[in-house]
C-alpha cells in the first residue's frame, strides 16, 4: 500500500495514500474536531469544525475533504484554527436552544463536548431563535430540529448504507432541515444507526429516549444474536435498576463496520421479557411446578439413565441449537455423543429471507452459531437422527426421551402435528431455553437458561470469526449460565469428571481437542473477535 | 466587421430579427465555426490563451488555461456547460446575448466545444429567463437545421450536440458545481474542491464552466486573431466587455466598452450622468457581490486588476449607481438579505452568518442598533469569509463588510438617532 508522510502539529505520521486530515491526525495523536465526517459515509465537508491550516496555503481547508499528501505540514494550534473553530461553534449554536438538561442527547452529544472544549462561552446573537415542532419520523426516531446542525449524516446513511431516500435536506439558508417527505417515513431496517451517529439530539431512539442518562449505564461489549452475521454492540445496562435499556452499534470493521439493524438494536426487550422462564420447573399432570436446581438437575439425569437403561442411546434424541454458545455446545456434544454414546444430536435450521442494504446484509440464517455448530461437530453420529427423524421417531414411540436445548415454535423442529404428537408421546422432554414456548409448554422438566447479555461464551459467525459475549449481569438469583446447567447434569450423569469453574476453561478444552479452535483463547479472540483457526475450519465445516 | 461604435459583441443586437439566423448570417455570422473546424484543438486553445480572455462570469480566470484543465485523451465524454444562469442583482449582460444574439452564443459554445474535444453543451440558463429559454431553443433549432448542430458538422466529421436547460430559480445554481449538481437533477448545492470540474465534473466527466459572454467572444477571437483581443483593453484584462448599467443613471442599460474603461466614463458618457445632477454616492462595481465604492472612488478602470487592487470586485462589470438619496444600510440589508435567501445551507458558516448579518443589518436601519452591533457585524463577516466551500459565504461577507466600513457614519448616525435618516426602516 501506497504511504505518504506528513507532518501535524510537528508530529511525524506515515498514512496510506488518500487517507484524509481527520484520520491522519486520529493516527498521530492529533484530535481534529468533527461533525459531518464519519468514516463510513461519503465525505461531505459541511459543517466546517475540522478546518485546519496547511503551511503554505493561505485558506484553511476542511481536514475531512483534503487528503493527506507527502510532506504536508499540518497545523491545528493556531491562533486562525481556534478562531476558526470558535466560529463555527457559535455560528451552529445561534438557533441551538441550549436545552442540555433536558435533551436525552445530553452527556454523550459532540455538540456538547465541543461547546465545552471550544466554543464561545457566551452568544453575540440577540435575535429570536428560529423554533421548530418535534415531529415523528418513523424508524423508531423522533426529530428535534431546533438542535440540528444539518451534518446530513442521517440523510447519507438512509442514501448511501441502505440505499433509500427516506429522509433529505429541504428547503435552503437558514430555513434548510432534514426531514421526510410528505406522509413518508423512515422503514429501512438501519435507521436506528441514525440516533448512534447523529452528532447532536436531533433524531433520538423512542425506544431509550427519557430512560436514562447516558452516563447511568454501563456500556459493556457484545454480540448480537439475531442472526449469523454477529454484529458487535455495546449493551447499555443500567445497573441500580438491573435492566438493559438499549442495544448500540460497536465497531467493528471486520463484521458490522460501524451499523447494526434495529432488529438487534430492539432485542435488549426480549431480554425483560414476561415471558422469561425463571428457574426449573416440573410438569406432572398438567401442574407446573418450581424445583430447586439441584433437585432438578438429579432427577433429570436419574430419568435420563432410566431411559437410556430401558431403551439404549437410540431411545434418547438430543436437539440442540445453534443459538448455543461455542462452549455450550462443546459440552453438548462432549457430554452426550462422546460420554453417553447418543447419536442422535443434531441442531434445527432457523431461516428468513435475508435483507439485502447496499452496504449492510441482515443475513438469512436466523441462529449466530451455525458455523460453531458445524464445527465442533454437534450432528447426528453413525446411525444418528437429524431433527426431522427424532421428531418423527419420537411421534412413533422410537425415541422415548428428548432433549431440547431451546424451545421454540413447533415448526421449528417440523411439521407441528408431528412435533405434537411426539411431545405428547415421548416418555421425557427436556428444555433448557430462556424463555417459554410451545415446546416448553409441552415439556415435563424446564431449565430456566440464560440469555447472551447474561452469560460468557463465544459464537461463531457465518464468516467463521469467534467472538465474544460477557456475563453482563443475571436476570434474577435463580437464573444460571446454560453451560453451568449442561455441565452439571454431564456431572450428574457421570461423563464428565470435574466442572470448569469459569466458561474460559471450557473454551481452552475446545481449543484443545477441535482442530477449528486449535491455538484460541479468550485473549486471542479479544473484544473484536478472531477467525476460526484457517486451516482446519474449511475441513470441520465441510 | 464591427457595428456602430465598432461593436462587436452587440453589433446586431439593436437590429430587429436579430435572433434569427438569417439576421446573425447576413452580419458575417457562422463564419468562424467553419474556420475553427480547421483548426486543431491545441491551436484554439492556445489562440484564447494568447487572446487573454478572462471569464466574464465575475472570477475573472482565464478561459483558455481553464480550457487546458481537460485531461488530454480521456476516454469519457467531455461536457461544455455554457452558464446563462445569470442572478446576480444588478447583471443583466448575459440576458441581451441570449434574447438578441443566440447564434453569436451557439456558434462560440460550438467552437468552444470542438476546442476542448466535447460533442455536448447544456446551456444551463436561469429559471425566470422563461422567454430567453425560448429563444435559444428556437435559435439551436435554426442552427441544427442549417447543419451546425447534430452529426458530422459541415461535414467536419464532428458531432456536437447543445441544448438548454433550464434552472428552477437559485441563485447558487450559478456556482459551476452547484450548476452541474443541478443538470444532473440533485439539489443545487455546491461541491467540495478538488477534485474540479475540468477533471470530475457533469456526470463524472470533464467539464468546463463557461459564462455566456465567454462564450461569446470565442467566435470573434477566431475571426479576428487573438492579436485583435489581446490589442483591446489593458494588458492584463482584455478584449470587449459588456458593462450592465443600473440605478441611477439616466440611460440604464448594456453597454459595450473595452475592458478596462473607467467607471466615471461608463456613468457619465454611457449611462448619460445620474438623474437630476445629483451626486453618486456609491456604485456596486460588478454585481452584488462586489465591495461597494464610494462616490470619490470612481475615477477606476473597469477591470480585475483594478478593482481588486481597490479593494472591491470587477465580477461581472455591472456597476449599480447609487445617488445620495440611497440609505446605504438599507442597500446593505437588501444585498444581505439576497444572500441570506441564497444561501444553499450546506456549510455553517454561510448558512447561519448570512442570516444574522441580515438581522443585524435590520435592527440598524430600523433604529434599534447598537454600536456594537457593527463590531458584530464586522466580525461575523470574517467568521464567514474563506470558510465556505464556494464563494457565497465570501459574496455574502464582502458587501455587508464594504457598506459597514465605507458607510459607518451613516451605521453610527441609524444607531445615535434611532431611525434611519432615510425615513427608511420598513420592509418594501
Amino acid at each position: 500500500m501506497a504511504t505518504v508522510t506528513l507532518q501535524i502539529d510537528g508530529r511525524t505520521v506515515t498514512v496510506p495514500k488518500g487517507t484524509n486530515l481527520v484520520d491522519a491526525g486520529k493516527q498521530a495523536g492529533v484530535f481534529v474536531p468533527h461533525f459531518c465526517y464519519h468514516p463510513g459515509l461519503p465525505v461531505v465537508g459541511v459543517c466546517r469544525i475540522c478546518l485546519l491550516e496547511i503551511e503554505g496555503r493561505p485558506k484553511l481547508v476542511a481536514g475531512c475533504a483534503t487528503p493527506a499528501e507527502e510532506g504536508m505540514k499540518i497545523i491545528t494550534r493556531s491562533a486562525k484554527v481556534k478562531e476558526a473553530r470558535r466560529a463555527v461553534m457559535e455560528f451552529l449554536l445561534i438557533h441551538h436552544p441550549l436545552d442540555c438538561p433536558m435533551c436525552d442527547k445530553g452527556g454523550e452529544c459532540t455538540l456538547q463536548d465541543y461547546t465545552v472544549a471550544m466554543g464561545p462561552a457566551a452568544s453575540r446573537f440577540r435575535f429570536e431563535k428560529t423554533t421548530w415542532p418535534e415531529e415523528d419520523v418513523g424508524g423508531k426516531l423522533v426529530l428535534n430540529k431546533n438542535r440540528c446542525i444539518l451534518c446530513l449524516r442521517c440523510v447519507n446513511l438512509c442514501k448511501d448504507v441502505a440505499g433509500v431516500e427516506e429522509i433529505a435536506v429541504l428547503s435552503r439558508g437558514e430555513e434548510t432541515y432534514i426531514g421526510t417527505i410528505g406522509d413518508r417515513k423512515i422503514e429501512n431496517e438501519l435507521a436506528g444507526n441514525i440516533a448512534d451517529i447523529c452528532p447532536v439530539g436531533a433524531l433520538t431512539s423512542k425506544d431509550f429516549r427519557f430512560k436514562s442518562r447516558p452516563w447511568e449505564l454501563k456500556n459493556e461489549p457484545s454480540i448480537c444474536t439475531l442472526c449469523a452475521k454477529g454484529c458487535n454492540t455495546v449493551v447499555g445496562y443500567h445497573p441500580r435498576r438491573r435492566e438493559v435499556l438499549r442495544i448500540t452499534a460497536r465497531e467493528n470493521m471486520d463484521v458490522n463496520q460501524w451499523w447494526i439493524c434495529d432488529r438487534g438494536r430492539g432485542q435488549f426487550r426480549a431480554i425483560h421479557a414476561p415471558d422469561r422462564l425463571q428457574g426449573p420447573s416440573r410438569r406432572t399432570e398438567g401442574k407446573v411446578q418450581p424445583v430447586a436446581w439441584n433437585a432438578a438437575i438429579a432427577a433429570i439425569a436419574e430419568a435420563l439413565r432410566g431411559v437410556l437403561a430401558r431403551g439404549g442411546p437410540g431411545a434418547v434424541g438430543v436437539i440442540a441449537s445453534a443459538e448455543l454458545t461455542n462452549e455450550e455446545l462443546y459440552l453438548t456434544k462432549t457430554i452426550f455423543r462422546d460420554g453417553l454414546g447418543i447419536q442422535n444430536v443434531d441442531a434445527p435450521e432457523r431461516s428468513q429471507s435475508p435483507v439485502v442494504y447496499p452496504k449492510f446484509t441482515i443475513e438469512g440464517d436466523r441462529n449466530p452459531n451455525t458455523r460453531g455448530a458445524r464445527a465442533i461437530g454437534v450432528a447426528p453420529g453413525t446411525g444418528g437422527r437429524t431433527v426431522r427423524d427424532m421428531i418423527q421417531a419420537a411421534s412413533e414411540g422410537q425415541v422415548q426421551a428428548l432433549v431440547f436445548l431451546r424451545g421454540g415454535p413447533l415448526d421449528t423442529f417440523g411439521d407441528p402435528a408431528t412435533v405434537s404428537r411426539a411431545l405428547d408421546r415421548a416418555a421425557l422432554v427436556i428444555v433448557l431455553d430462556t424463555h417459554a414456548s410451545p415446546v416448553a409448554e409441552k415439556a415435563h422438566w424446564v431449565l430456566a437458561g440464560a440469555t447472551h447479555v447474561e452469560k460468557d461464551g463465544t459464537y461463531t459467525n457465518s464468516a467463521g470469526r469467534v467472538q465474544r459475549v460477557h456475563r453482563i449481569f443475571s436476570i434474577s438469583p435463580e437464573s444460571r449460565e446454560d453451560w453451568r446447567v449442561i455441565q452439571d447434569l454431564g456431572v450428574a450423569l457421570g461423563v464428565l469428571p470435574e466442572r470448569a469453574a469459569e466458561a474460559e476453561q471450557v473454551f481452552a478444552r475446545l481449543a484443545a481437542s477441535t482442530p477449528a479452535f486449535s491455538g484460541m483463547t479468550y485473549a486471542s479472540v479479544g473484544d473484536q473477535g478472531a477467525p476460526l483457526t484457517a486451516a482446519s475450519a474449511d475441513v470441520a465445516v465441510g | 466587421m464591427a457595428g456602430a461604435n465598432g461593436n462587436v459583441l452587440t453589433k446586431i443586437v439593436h437590429l430587429p430579427g436579430s435572433e434569427t439566423i438569417d439576421v446573425y448570417r447576413a452580419n458575417g455570422g457562422y463564419v468562424a465555426l467553419p474556420e475553427a473546424l480547421k483548426k486543431s484543438s491545441d491551436d484554439l486553445i492556445d489562440m484564447v490563451k494568447r487572446s487573454g480572455l478572462r471569464g466574464r462570469g465575475g472570477a475573472g480566470f482565464p478561459a483558455g488555461t481553464k480550457w487546458g484543465f481537460v485531461p488530454k485523451g480521456t476516454n469519457k465524454p467531455v461536457y461544455l456547460c455554457v452558464n446563462a444562469d445569470e442572478s446576480e442583482p444588478g447583471a443583466f449582460k448575459d440576458r441581451l446575448i441570449c434574447a438578441k444574439d443566440p447564434h453569436q452564443l451557439i456558434e462560440g459554445t460550438l467552437i468552444s466545444c470542438f476546442a476542448i474535444g466535447s460533442s455536448r453543451a447544456y446551456i444551463y440558463i436561469r429559471g425566470e429567463f422563461a422567454a430567453e429559454a425560448r429563444i435559444l431553443n428556437a435559435a439551436i433549432e435554426e442552427a441544427r437545421r442549417a447543419g451546425f448542430i447534430g452529426k458530422n458538422i459541415l461535414g467536419s466529421g464532428w458531432d456536437c450536440e447543445v441544448s438548454v436547460y433550464r434552472g428552477a430559480g437559485a441563485y447558487i445554481c450559478g456556482e459551476e458545481t452547484g450548476l452541474i449538481e443541478s443538470i444532473e437533477g440533485k439539489r443545487g448545492q455546491p461541491r467540495l474542491k478538488p477534485p474540479f470540474p475540468a477533471v470530475v465534473g457533469l456526470f463524472g466527466c470533464p467539464t468546463v464552466v463557461n459564462n455566456v459572454e465567454t462564450i461569446a467572444c470565442v467566435p470573434h477571437i477566431v475571426t479576428r486573431g487573438w492579436e485583435w483581443f489581446a490589442g483591446i483593453g489593458t494588458e492584463r484584462n482584455t478584449g470587449p466587455k459588456l458593462f450592465g448599467l443600473s440605478g441611477h443613471v439616466n440611460k440604464p442599460g448594456v453597454y459595450e466598452a473595452p475592458m478596462g474603461t473607467n467607471l466615471r466614463t461608463l456613468i457619465e458618457e454611457f449611462g448619460g450622468g445620474v438623474p437630476g445632477g445629483r451626486p453618486v454616492k456609491a456604485v456596486i462595481p460588478g454585481g452584488a457581490s462586489c465591495p461597494v465604492l464610494r462616490g470619490d472612488e470612481i475615477d477606476i478602470p473597469m477591470d480585475f486588476d483594478s478593482l481588486t487592487r481597490a479593494g472591491s470586485l470587477f465580477g461581472t462589470g455591472t456597476p449599480v449607481i447609487m445617488d445620495d438619496t440611497v440609505c446605504m444600510v438599507r442597500a446593505a440589508w437588501i444585498t444581505a438579505r439576497f444572500f441570506a435567501h441564497e444561501s444553499c445551507g450546506q456549510c455553517t458558516p454561510c448558512r447561519e452568518g448570512a442570516g444574522w448579518l441580515q438581522r443585524l443589518l435590520w435592527r440598524i436601519e430600523t433604529g434599534e442598533g447598537e454600536e456594537k452591533d457593527i463590531d458584530t457585524l464586522l466580525s461575523v463577516t470574517d467568521q464567514i469569509e474563506g470558510n465556505t466551500i464556494c464563494a457565497l459565504g465570501d459574496a455574502a461577507a464582502w458587501p455587508a463588510r464594504g457598506f459597514a466600513k465605507k458607510f459607518r457614519d451613516e451605521f453610527l448616525q441609524h444607531i445615535r438617532e434611532k431611525r434611519c435618516p432615510f425615513g427608511g426602516g420598513s420592509h418594501s
